[in-house]
């Protein structure tokens, strides 16, 4: 019996950039940078997730600023923590969102639902388009909530919410 | 709108002038901070609140221009702290406002540093839009030596968001509604669904009064067995209000009188009852009969956006359970309903009648029956919403799973499938149990409040009986009225679940109803007249959900012309197309068949004129000859046999088991892929339109049946002005002229030689294309 032939190695796909020697900060001008062992410094970049609900901290695209992509991280932790620094206040901006510690209501006027909830970055009041496709429901209790605008709200487990902040809720997922 | 803190003149309209758009009404705070800063001369040029602070949190910072500065001040933060940010106008060099995915942020840079001076929710992205601008014009004023060819501002250019709020009332419009229903006619649904019984009025009526009657004579027999038992069995003094008559009989008499009464009144009420059912069955039946096609025709003439934005099974349930769910209320539900208050409001008046001291004490427990009623409603129709959605999402699922059961077997993920299944099954489940929960909790609960109303009863009245104020027969009767009072109240309360079910249902149906198409006749539009076929686009553009896809398309093509349409994936084709059919309305410009808008003609007479070859044509479950003759209902089978001729189909069609009969199983499945798509050409030729759209209509077949299809495009081109997108740029051979998109705009456009000579976006994509006709040679 003879073994078979190897095939195309997938993972030569990744351009993944080294932890090691790689260095990421943030300007003057409060752009991120990159500077490879001693080479040129790139950017200003900006910071993608690919991953940006199941895994926040991995597979990072840099772009530069005509959106090409330059380099994928792969692990953040893998970075010093200047690097790491940097690229979360750029992820902390462009991934805004807050995360729901409590519900005070949620009542649907003319068929659009009004929530007001407690927020980690205080009370906030927001419309819906629709329950259905505003909502999303993953496993684990974990809910995300994107309101009429596009701004983004996060449900860490609904069951851990108080008991009236889950009987609100539980109606609509 | 309800808004957090947003500043107080809240989302203006855009169309206001801007520089007073821009100009809010400052906090005193925040007035008092500037005012310690401000020189003499300056005055306050711009100022617009955020939502976001520096630090993440929600709130306001101001964002203020004077005359000489930029400044950045948080409301909260108290005098004497750090001082605000800023920076002298006349070191700008730069204001970008970036947009991204959950906030936006207002940057400002200058030689030696840049800041970001505002964080804000995307809820402001329309107004921060607009402060570059406004920022440029102030920078300006400070450096006049700049040329005007250095761009300052850097904005967004499309902001969403906007478009999705009511212009009149500021309100979100939900997705499923084409106008904001605050501003619609809001009626009750109960109203409203019972202006669909109108037509049948008459009937209602009979069957109306044929329950008053029957209520009456159903309410009768406990008043004869207190005859029976005070007038004939154990006679007392005062004896029942009926002794009068059987005065003059004797006792046996009596009492076959009676019997015999009660006999006639038996077979009558239930004769009676049997009538006055199939009445409101047939009633209810023909309501729902209506409502159902009404909800498939309102369905069909609703946009293609709308069935973007649904899955199919959502749209399914709502006909096949909704609808349903209704019929059973109607008629079911609505005659227990009626009958149920007739009884109670007839036996109130009897009861009192007897005697108003008991019947006072029997209503007791009513306030707590109807107190908890509602307060189970409202949990009960919760509680329905979200079954109907786990419901919804199963015939969702299987929407979806179902017609992609190859996919699945050649991954052979069949178990994942069932699990996935299963996991919503048992959400079902969850759900069921939470409102059998509810279900099982409440009769229980009602059945026992009503019992401590007859305790009450027994213990009275009897007390009353034994010191001989009451006959027996008089408590008999009024016992028995009072177990009739509250079977009713009971069932009324029972049937308080179905009613919920039933208005969830009636809820949905009518969202449907009330989804306005996007696209539609305007009032009294003409019809095409019969065309020649001239289309001009002037300055089209149109977005989808927001997203741009064509940019200010211009161009005119002459009756009879072919275009041919090329272009990255993406690029704007087939959007250009549906323009054309308009399944969708342009956002900007105009789109004019022979010098007519689209949109003021007869949606049906221009589409008639319109034939169309899809890249994977539908064919409907049928004949292969109905699905020829699916485009001209009535053609002879001369026209069929021609037209699929004409298509290069005949020949397959005749080599199949029955010919032309041959069914085609769902979606044409039965065929192969090049069979059915000279099926549709042979569709498309039989229509006779005067404009033709190939999407992509040979890319999906081997090379022998592209040449056949080719051949038979060819025929029926002739004389039409055609639209063609392929990406085989070989296909394309025949057009007049080509036309290259690009990110929504045109990139170029010539006759094929024109276009090698120029040398751009299509002699490249020629030359891949011939460098990859080599490299398949090999």
């Amino acid at each position: 019996m003879t073994e078979p032939q190897p095939t195309y190695d997938l993972m030569r796909e990744l351009s993944l950039i080294d932890p090691t020697t790689a260095r990421l900060w943030v300007d003057e001008f409060d752009e991120l940078y990159l500077r490879i062992d001693d080479g040129e410094p790139r950017g200003p970049l900006t910071v993608q997730r690919a991953f940006p609900i199941s895994m926040a901290d991995e597979f990072l695209s840099l772009k530069d600023s005509s959106g090409g992509e330059i380099a994928v991280i792969r692990r953040l932790d893998r970075f010093d923590s200047h690097s790491r620094a940097a690229i979360q206040s750029q992820l902390e901006w462009a991934y805004f969102a807050s995360t729901i510690t409590a519900i005070h209501s949620i009542e649907i006027a003319y068929h659009v639902p009004h929530w007001d909830v407690e927020t980690d970055r205080g009370r906030r009041v927001f419309e819906l388009h629709s329950s259905r496709r505003d909502i999303r429901v993953l496993p684990g209790g974990r809910v995300l909530v994107r309101d009429a605008d596009g701004n983004l709200y996060e449900i860490p487990d609904v069951r851990r919410l108080d008991v009236a902040s889950h009987a609100f809720v539980e109606d609509y997922i | 709108m309800i808004q957090q803190q947003t500043p107080p003149r809240g989302i203006l309209p855009i169309d206001v002038d801007e520089d007073q758009d821009l100009l809010e009404d400052l906090p005193a705070s925040v007035q008092q901070r500037l005012q310690a800063l401000l020189r003499t001369n300056e005055s306050i040029e711009l100022a617009v609140a955020s939502d976001i602070r520096a630090d993440g949190r929600f709130g306001p910072t101001w964002l203020v221009s004077t005359s000489l500065r930029i400044l950045s001040i948080d409301a909260e933060v108290a005098d004497g702290d750090a001082a605000p940010a800023q920076l002298l106008l006349t070191d700008v060099l730069a204001v970008e406002l970036r947009d991204f995915h959950g906030s936006g942020a207002l940057h400002v840079r200058t030689a030696d540093r840049g800041l970001t001076l505002a964080r804000f929710s995307r809820s402001l992205m329309p107004k921060f839009n607009r402060v570059p601008r406004r920022l440029e014009q102030l920078v300006r004023e400070m450096q006049p030596g700049r040329s005007d060819e250095d761009r300052i501002a850097r904005g967004v250019a499309d902001v969403a968001g906007a478009r999705r709020r009511c212009d009149r009332c500021g309100r979100v419009i939900p997705r499923r509604f084409g106008l904001c229903p605050a501003c619609l006619e809001t009626r009750k649904l109960l109203v409203r669904l019972l202006s669909y019984a109108k037509p049948y009025w008459g009937l209602g009526v009979l069957s109306l009064s044929l329950m008053v009657i029957n209520t009456t004579i159903s309410l009768s027999p406990v008043l004869f067995m207190a005859s029976l038992l005070d007038d004939v069995l154990v006679p007392t003094e005062e004896g029942t209000s009926l002794r009068p008559l059987l005065a003059d009989l004797e006792a046996y008499e009596k009492l076959v009188v009676l019997v015999v009464t009660l006999l006639v009144i038996y077979v009558s009420s239930n004769l009676m009852g049997a009538v006055r059912r199939y009445v409101l069955a047939w009633l209810g039946q023909h309501v729902t009969l209506d409502l159902r096609n009404e909800v498939y025709r309102h369905l069909n003439t609703l946009s293609l956006s709308f069935y973007d934005e649904r899955e199919t099974g959502r749209v399914m349930a709502s006909i096949t359970q909704d609808v349903g769910r209704l019929q059973d209320f109607i008629s079911d539900g609505l005659q227990e309903i009626i009958r149920d208050v007739l009884t109670i409001v007839f036996i109130c008046i009897v009861l009192f009648w007897l005697d108003a001291s008991l019947a006072a004490l029997v209503l007791l427990p009513t306030p707590l029956l109807v107190f908890t009623t509602l307060r189970f409603g409202g949990k009960l129709h919760f509680t329905y919403r979200s079954l109907w959605r786990r419901w919804a999402g199963i015939s969702a699922l299987l929407a979806d799973t179902i017609p992609g059961v190859r996919v699945v077997k050649a991954f052979s993920q069949e178990a994942r499938e069932i699990g996935k299944f299963e996991v919503r099954s048992g959400e079902l489940l969850d759900g069921e149990l939470r409102a059998a929960k509810l279900q099982s909790l409440f009769s229980p609960i009602m059945a026992f409040i009503t019992r401590i109303g007859t305790l009450v009863i027994w213990l009275v009245g009897g007390a009353r009986v034994l010191e001989g104020e009451l006959s027996l027969g008089f408590f008999t009767v009024f016992t028995g009225y009072m177990w009739q009072f509250y079977g009713p109240v009971e069932g009324l309360c029972r049937l308080n679940h179905r009613f919920q079910r039933a208005a969830t249902s009636a809820e949905r149906v009518f969202e449907t109803l009330d989804s306005q198409p996007d696209v539609r006749d305007i009032p009294d539009a003409p019809p095409m007249p019969r065309l020649v076929g001239r289309v001009e686009f002037d300055d089209v553009t149109f977005a989808y959900d927001d997203k741009p896809v064509l940019r200010h398309i211009d161009l005119v093509v002459e009756p009879g012309e072919m275009i041919g349409l090329a272009g990255h994936s993406g690029a704007g084709k087939s959007t250009l197309i549906n323009l054309i059919c308009r399944f969708y309305d342009v956002g900007e410009g105009a789109i004019r068949i022979d010098g007519r808008d689209v949109r003021d003609v007869e949606l049906k007479s221009l589409r008639n004129q319109i034939g169309v070859v899809l890249q994977d044509p539908f064919l409907f479950n049928g004949t292969v000859g109905d699905n020829i003759a699916y485009g001209k209902p009535g053609a002879s089978l001369d026209e069929i046999v021609a037209a699929a001729r004409a298509a290069h189909a005949h020949d397959f069609l005749m080599n199949l088991p029955h010919g032309y009969d041959t069914v085609v199983g769902e979606r044409g499945t039965r065929l192969s892929g090049g069979e059915r798509q000279r099926v549709s050409i042979a569709r498309a030729i039989l229509r006779d339109p005067r404009i033709l759209i190939l999407d992509e209509a040979t890319s999906s077949v081997d090379t022998e049946t592209e040449v056949k299809i080719q051949e038979a495009l060819e025929r029926l081109i002739r004389g039409r002005t055609t639209f063609a997108i392929a990406h085989r740029l070989s296909t394309l051979r025949h057009a007049n002229r080509l036309l290259i998109l690009d990110k929504g705009a045109i990139a170029e456009i010539g006759t094929h030689d024109e276009l090698l000579e120029a040398d751009g976006v299509y002699a490249r994509l020629c030359r891949m294309q011939s460098e990859l006709m080599k490299r398949k040679a090999w």
